[in-house]
């Protein structure tokens, strides 16, 4: 099989079936990732392509010393970033009526509550994406730091925050549903 | 890998992230119409060139403000007046008056070479301000 780097290197001599083929490895990785951050699958769905294309056009810049999966979701995160500060600024009065948030639609149903619902009620979006690289995407502390812009120490210590936060918040969620079936049961 | 990590694992493959052919095809459209951008080597001969260039105009520019400082000089600065003051200072009728002497001050001496230099060039500096600022005034 033919590594990322390798595709980025055919890409740069100017084979377009190189970048397409990194295309396919990546967006649905992306496109899972961006819909549960924006949580609107039509705004995740103009990340994507906008990651594509930046990705594309400063193919150059990639230093192969780190892995593409790394880099790409640097740029994703960023372009995420960028189109949140542009929703907040567009829209400033945003009425909270109890709509539930889009993400659930996106979730396949279940009797229990998804995690990362969970973790996006309870972390920052830096939090939930170093959760979410370190855990989804198996990249180590460094690859998390580096796509993420931070330090290892703030990515170590988010980590286990988020970790510890996430944990406590599911056994809570465990035994309350425990209690409800044993009154049931009474 | 324990549970937790199993569950986050297991919980992310649970969100629907298929992509769709018009997804698909907006990427391959835009991808086409995108170029890549090529880092343009830069030559060794024109970083020298632009070395040399800032160099001579910073050199220039020194040379220009030293010449135009001198040009104005006056022939004679003006020679600032002695004055000497002096003050005394009461001696207040005090209990405490054996403890502490009499106050008697003289000001310094301002007619050291050092002070007439710095006048000196007090007025120079402003000549050449002045003379700056009328050149500017001309040309604008």
């Amino acid at each position: 099989m033919v590594t990322d780097e390798q595709l980025v290197e055919d890409s740069l001599a100017g084979s377009a079936l190189a970048f397409s083929e990194l295309v396919e490895r990546y967006q649905e990785r992306l496109l899972r990732y961006l819909v549960t951050r924006s949580g609107n699958r039509a705004d995740a769905e103009d990340a994507v392509q906008d990651t594509f294309i930046s990705a594309y056009r400063y193919l150059y810049s990639y230093n192969p010393r780190w892995a593409f999966s790394t880099w790409i979701y640097r740029i994703a995160i960023r372009n995420a970033g960028r189109q949140s500060r542009r929703e907040v600024s567009d829209v400033t009065d945003i009425a909270d009526d109890g709509a539930p948030d889009p993400l659930e639609e996106c979730i396949v149903a279940s009797e229990r509550e998804n995690v990362w619902l969970t973790a996006k009620r309870l972390l920052n979006q830096d939090a939930y994406a170093a959760m979410w690289l370190r855990y989804v995407e198996d990249m180590s502390i460094k690859e998390v730091a580096r796509a993420l812009d931070k330090t290892q120490s703030w990515t170590k210590v988010t980590l286990l925050r988020g970790r510890r936060s996430l944990s406590s918040e599911l056994a809570e969620s465990a035994s309350a549903a425990a209690q409800r079936e044993s009154y049931g049961r009474i | 890998m324990d549970e937790f990590e199993n569950r986050l694992k297991r919980d992310a493959a649970e969100i629907r992230a298929e992509v769709s052919p018009e997804l698909k095809s907006r990427i391959d459209a835009s991808l086409r119409a995108t170029e890549q951008i090529r880092p343009v080597p830069e030559s060794r001969t024109t970083g020298m060139n632009i070395w040399w260039a800032s160099s001579l105009t910073g050199l220039a520019a020194a040379i220009a403000i030293i010449v135009l400082i001198n040009w104005n000089q006056p022939a004679t600065a003006p020679v600032p007046v002695e004055t000497v003051a002096t003050h005394t200072v009461p001696v207040m009728p005090d209990d405490s008056a054996e403890l502490n002497p009499p106050l008697l001050f003289k000001t310094a001496d301002f007619a050291s070479p050092l002070e007439e230099e710095m006048i000196r060039l007090q007025a120079d500096i402003e000549k050449a301000r002045e003379s700056v600022k009328n050149d500017i005034d001309f040309t604008f």
